[in-house]
């Protein structure tokens, strides 16, 4: 069994555990293989007002190997590092190998990217710290009208290394935090949660988690007011997140007669405003996701989604690139060893270099719907050009809060919303999202149809 | 052979110990089963423990013989090149004290597709019915569809087993201990209240194996037994695992898993509503004008709000008592107690299970559920 007491080890046992599925092919008719293995511990700390209630430590290993015999492919996933699990691996593989082409990329394309080392897993005891920090802090912001009820918080490590037949190999080791919180508002029942990213626990800001959170928080305590037409639109980067995560497919690699984005773009070619410009960067130090090469070996870099509005890059595998004819970039995820490596965005972000200040974003519109928070994912078709999102926002009027409202829905052209957007934050968050991390800010947008 | 089929195969095991300390819980999971992982999590805080004498049961996870052949005849017929069909197949055992007990649910068939919008399909492994499903739910969309304008109050019948997902939001949640306990559920403090005029009577039933919320015994070890949460329509039972259910003075028994790595929480199993003696026709005829709900892709409920939030997927309009245009996509809302209260005293007579909404997502952690519901009519619902 790996043990985490000494995380020095798991390189070691990593290279045992690829050493070890290394052999098992070797006596077979593998002619191309790669074993992926990780090993990750987790520590979550839960504390419900103020206290210690529950410590769960999670410490999992296992492989991932894929291999092509020539004519079929397979894949298969097994937890463990020992040598059953090697054993077990490749024979589940071999046995649920099925006809067709090398998935695997060529030893060519193969490469790392420098990656700044990452922080240090923090000491036992900056759970409760952290937390008991961020109570008094969002109470101190709230004037005691928001109280810190529930807190999970994750600390965790991770490593993991990659083998190819052709003696290539990466490897890489990183440190995870993350937060859950629920707030308590007075005056109101019902509870507000909000998830928060760590890029580094050293540097963790109470103050200004406390100022995310209670700012959002507080606008709900106002008196309800409903409104429809045509409004300016300001989207919280947590609402932007639910919109940007709904259109990731649109950046995925696929057969030309099922692409969905010709039909989206204006008679500009513009899928968006000029304001808008996304990537998908796994070699950003301070994203969720940080790793020197993609899910399958080709070197980490910033792919260029959308730039100024203007569709640009794909994010594909090596097998998809090569299926729909797109130039491999590195677009293949696998955040697990469960996975196998897939087209995806691993940190799909905005740029935020000519944003402007959230403040005077707020200032922007005479009167705006500010949304708040996603009720729901939004759906988006596709196909079709129509999105429906459902959020609770307020109502602003020269930047004063006219009232809350509950649960509002906006629908319509997508391709229109996505054009009608003037401005983006400089209030970049992470969240996650059913299609992956996104890093989202603030967004403007003129004119768009609410119904109540 | 489906262009570019692929067949994966993935096997994960681990082991978790929980320890009870007087003001808190700790919990160690790590990868792996055998009697040595087992000594080592359980060597965390107790130097010297035995363990009871039974070996586990011997247990058997493989997909039946001919699955994959199977897998590939359904991804023909969808004709679709991002379908993934899942054999998913879980056993556990929970070791105490007094004795081992091994956990049995049902292996379960998923069937998802970019191309089917967020609609997918879970369902017992051979299910006299699965082959119906897989049909509907290769039924395209209507191209144009009938969306009423927002903010309209209208009667909407819930048909087809629709009305099992609406229940699970707006009752099954409500009353799962942790929610309860806390007091973060609208319906905390309302035991023994009338929620509904219809004489419902609403039972988690983790014995119905043919449904994907099925298990034998609970992940805390604990026999599977049916829970009555309304009877006649007043609210009248909870969701615990242990910790809740001595703080909300109730039995145990839905202490669920999302898997080896997470801790117990309550999480309900199947919602099962009995047929009452309406015809769903005769329901249908008697509305002047409202909707009919056929399939709903997704339900929430707001913890701020306490709103729900029904994402209905296919209906239809309802005119002089006959189904008229099909419905476009739209989403009803109403407050919880407020939807419960405006549910007709009129009970379908055909409870049918619902295969749409099976995987059950609470705190980021998924579970199979699983709903049989006859025909229920809500008075008034907010067209958004």
């Amino acid at each position: 069994m790996p043990s985490h007491s000494r995380p020095d080890d798991l390189p070691a046992q990593l290279s045992r555990a690829i050493e070890a599925c290394g052999g098992q092919l070797a006596t077979g008719k593998t002619k191309r293989w790669e074993v992926f293995a990780k090993s990750s511990l987790t520590r979550e700390t839960e504390l419900i007002d103020g206290r210690l209630r529950r410590t769960v430590q999670i410490e999992e290993s296992g492989i991932g190997v894929r291999i092509w015999d020539g004519a079929r492919a397979g894949f298969a996933a097994i937890s463990g590092l020992d040598g059953s699990a090697a054993r077990s691996a490749v024979a589940a593989a071999r046995a649920g190998a099925a006809p067709g082409p090398d998935p695997l990329p060529p030893h060519r394309l193969l490469g790392l990217t420098a990656i700044p080392p990452g922080p240090r897993m923090p000491p036992r005891g900056w759970a409760q710290h952290v937390t008991g920090e961020l109570a008094i802090a969002l109470a101190s912001m709230s004037n005691g009208r928001l109280r810190l009820g529930r807190a999970v918080v994750q600390e965790g490590h991770y490593a993991w290394r990659l083998c190819t037949v052709d003696d290539w190999s990466a490897q890489h080791h990183r440190t995870v935090a993350s937060m859950l919180v629920e707030v308590l508002v007075s005056e109101r029942p019902g509870i507000w949660r909000e998830w928060v990213h760590i890029a580094d626990p050293e540097s963790f800001a109470a103050e200004a988690v406390a100022a995310r959170i209670g700012n959002r928080v507080l606008l709900t305590r106002h008196r309800i007011a409903t409104d429809q037409g045509l409004h300016d639109l300001i989207l919280h980067p947590e609402v932007s997140s639910q919109l940007l995560a709904a259109i990731s497919p649109l950046f995925l690699a696929c057969p030309d007669d099922r692409d969905p984005l010709p039909r989206l773009l204006g008679p500009d070619g513009l899928l968006s405003a000029y304001a808008l410009t996304l990537v998908d960067d796994r070699s950003d130090p301070t994203a969720p996701v940080v790793s020197p090469c993609d899910g399958e070996g080709l070197p980490a870099r910033r792919i260029l989604l959308l730039e100024e509005g203007a569709p640009r890059h794909r994010i594909a595998s090596f097998a998809d690139a090569r299926r729909f004819d797109e130039t491999p970039r590195g677009g293949a995820v696998r955040l697990s060893y469960r996975d196998r490596p897939s087209s995806g965005p691993a940190n799909l972000r905005v740029l935020t270099d000519d944003g402007m200040a959230a403040g005077e974003l707020l200032s922007a519109s005479e009167r705006a719907l500010y949304l708040l928070r996603p009720l729901a994912p939004v759906a988006a078709d596709l196909r079709n050009d129509t999105y429906s999102l459902i959020a609770s926002g307020v109502w602003l009027d020269r930047q004063r809060v006219r009232g809350w409202h509950p649960v509002v829905e906006l629908s319509g052209s997508l391709g229109t919303l996505l054009r009608r957007i003037d401005a983006v934050g400089t209030d970049l968050c992470w969240f996650q999202t059913a299609q992956g991390f996104v890093g989202a800010s603030s967004l403007l947008v003129r004119r768009q149809p609410v119904v109540g | 052979m489906a262009a570019g089929s692929e067949v994966a195969s993935c096997r994960v095991d681990g082991g978790a110990a929980r320890w009870r300390f007087p003001s808190r819980w700790a919990i160690h999971a790590a990868t792996g089963v055998s009697s040595f992982a087992v000594a080592g999590l359980v060597s965390r805080y107790a130097d010297r423990l035995e363990l009871p004498p039974s070996p586990p049961p011997a247990v058997e996870l493989n997909p039946p013989l001919g699955w994959v052949d199977w897998a590939r005849e359904i991804a023909e017929r969808t004709a679709d090149n991002n379908t993934v069909i899942r054999f998913l197949a879980r056993r556990a055992v929970v070791i105490r004290r007094d004795g081992w007990r091994q956990v049995t649910s049902p292996p379960l068939v998923r069937l998802e597709s970019r191309n089917m919008g967020s609609t997918a399909l879970l369902a017992v492994w051979g299910h006299p019915r699965l082959g119906d499903w897989i049909r509907a739910l290769s039924e395209p969309l209507p191209t144009r569809g009938w969306g009423p304008s927002p903010g309209l109050q209208t009667p909407v019948i819930f048909t087809d087993g629709t009305a099992g997902a609406l229940l699970h939001e707006l009752v099954g949640h409500l009353v799962e201990g942790d929610l309860i306990a806390n007091g973060r559920s609208p319906l905390a403090g309302l035991g023994g209240a009338n929620l509904t005029e219809a004489a419902i009577d609403l039972t988690d039933d983790p014995g119905r194996t043919d449904l994907p919320g099925a298990f034998d015994c609970d992940d805390e070890g604990i026999s599977a037994k049916a829970v009555t949460l309304m009877r006649g329509g007043r609210l009248c039972g909870l969701l615990c695992d242990r910790e809740t259910a001595e703080v909300c003075g109730v039995a145990p028994g839905r202490g669920r898993r999302a898997d080896w790595r997470h801790p117990p929480v309550p999480r309900l199993s199947n919602l099962v509503i009995p047929a009452g003696s309406a015809a769903p026709g005769a329901m249908e005829a008697d509305l002047s004008h409202g909707i009919v709900v056929t399939r709903l892709s997704g339900a929430t409920v707001d913890p701020v709000s306490s709103r729900t939030v029904l994402r209905v997927e296919r209906g239809f309009e309802i005119r002089n008592g006959r189904r008229r245009r099909p419905l476009a996509p739209l989403e009803l809302t109403g407050g919880v107690t407020e939807i419960l209260a405006a549910i007709d005293p009129a009970v379908g007579d055909d409870p049918s299970p619902d295969w749409r909404l099976g995987w059950c997502v609470k705190d980021g952690l998924p579970l199979p559920t699983g709903s049989e519901a006859p025909t229920l009519m809500v008075r008034r619902l907010e067209v958004l």
